[in-house]
């Protein structure tokens, strides 16, 4: 990372997260509504769910692409795909 | 009689995914009559991905029955994604339904992808522009048509599959300002005006599992990202196992689902 920009300095930040938002969904790289994007003191932070490892360096990848001078992270976690251990009784 | 219901949605299948859901849906036979599907099967709902969701739930020991949902639209080639799908021997449902004959009754399904607009109190008019008139209008469609088809099916028990949240109460979880485009409440008064047993939608991705429609009717989210497992498992009916069963109202255990 170059040099952080100060991501306290309001509107224009929020402008940034909304485009980060939009990006997720609309970039064909991405196409994920499922993310949250969390402003904090030192970074934006990305979380939420996705289908494959794959697809969650590809977000970092493209968010970091797209505005190099922001600092970003991810907690994104890849879903489990197991068998249910359990059932639910609808009686 | 019991019905054994499989459910996931919001798979979002492209190559990278094929593979991952296919260990457990092996196990399939044992545990359930069938599998819903409550759309987003896709990415951007090319006929590439829709090739990758057939590989991935065509061939199964149990039917499998579907909606479509958003992401499914995205490349405007539906035609091109039912008809793989089809040709994988999945049932695509919009405005439509279809019965099953399971070991336990006859299991009657209609589906319809739904679309947004909110709810009770909260909810966009059919007023104004023609765009915000277009954006209702298409809700309003929707829902007539999946009423039209749970009144329509002649069944032991009634199943309504949609993409889109019936309720509010299973969107817990997602940002209060973005529930009109995550369902919307005619859905649930579509699957109120008939004698359905158990909703199940997607969509929510950051959603809670549980709710009820006004009515009374079971509403499931079954979105992957909610239940974190390849498919829940719900178990429908009116002679479950005794002991897990709480003593209700004598008169309510005799009720059958027709
Ligand atoms: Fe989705
Ligand atoms: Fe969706």
């Amino acid at each position: 990372m170059t040099h952080h920009r100060d991501i306290d300095a309001g509107p224009p930040d929020e402008y940034v997260e909304a485009e980060i938002q939009r990006l997720l969904v609309e970039d064909p790289a991405v196409a994920e509504q499922g993310i949250t994007v969390v402003r904090r003191e030192r970074a934006l932070v990305l979380y939420g769910e996705v289908e494959s490892p794959h697809r969650r360096e590809e977000i970092l990848r493209r968010v970091s692409e797209r505005f190099p001078d922001v600092p970003v992270t991810s907690d994104i976690g890849v879903i489990r795909a197991q068998a249910p251990t359990e059932i639910e009784q609808l009686p | 009689m019991v019905i054994r219901i499989a459910a996931v949605g919001d798979v979002h299948l492209d190559e990278d995914v094929v593979g991952r859901f296919r260990p457990a849906l092996e196990e399939l036979p044992e545990c359930a009559d069938v599998l819903l599907l409550a759309g987003d099967l896709t990415r951007h709902g090319t006929e590439a991905e829709a090739r990758c969701v057939a590989e991935e739930f065509g061939g199964l020991a149990v039917p499998v029955v579907t909606v479509l949902g958003n992401h499914d639209h995205q490349c405007d080639q539906v035609p091109q994604v039912v008809k793989v799908l089809e040709d994988a021997g999945i049932t695509v449902l919009e405005g439509n339904g279809v019965v099953l004959d399971c070991a336990g009754g006859r299991l009657g399904i209609a589906g319809v992808k739904g679309f947004g607009g909110g709810f009770a109190g909260r909810c966009a008019s059919d007023f104004g522009e023609p765009e915000m008139k277009a954006f209702v209008r298409t809700t309003t469609d929707s829902a007539d048509r999946l009423g039209a088809a749970l009144r329509s099916l002649d069944c032991d028990m009634l199943v309504a599959l949609t993409h889109y949240s019936p309720v509010p109460d299973t969107l817990a979880g997602e940002p209060l300002e973005i529930y009109p485009f995550l369902g919307s409440y005619q859905l649930g008064q579509a699957i109120d005006s008939a004698p359905t047993a158990l909703a199940v939608h997607g969509h929510a991705h950051a959603g809670t599992e549980r709710g009820t429609t006004p009515g009374g009717v079971r509403v499931r989210n079954v979105a992957h990202p909610v239940i974190k497992q390849a498919y829940s498992v719900f178990h429908v009916g009116d002679q479950l196992d005794t002991d897990q069963v709480s003593p209700i109202g004598q008169s309510g255990s005799q009720r059958s689902w027709s």
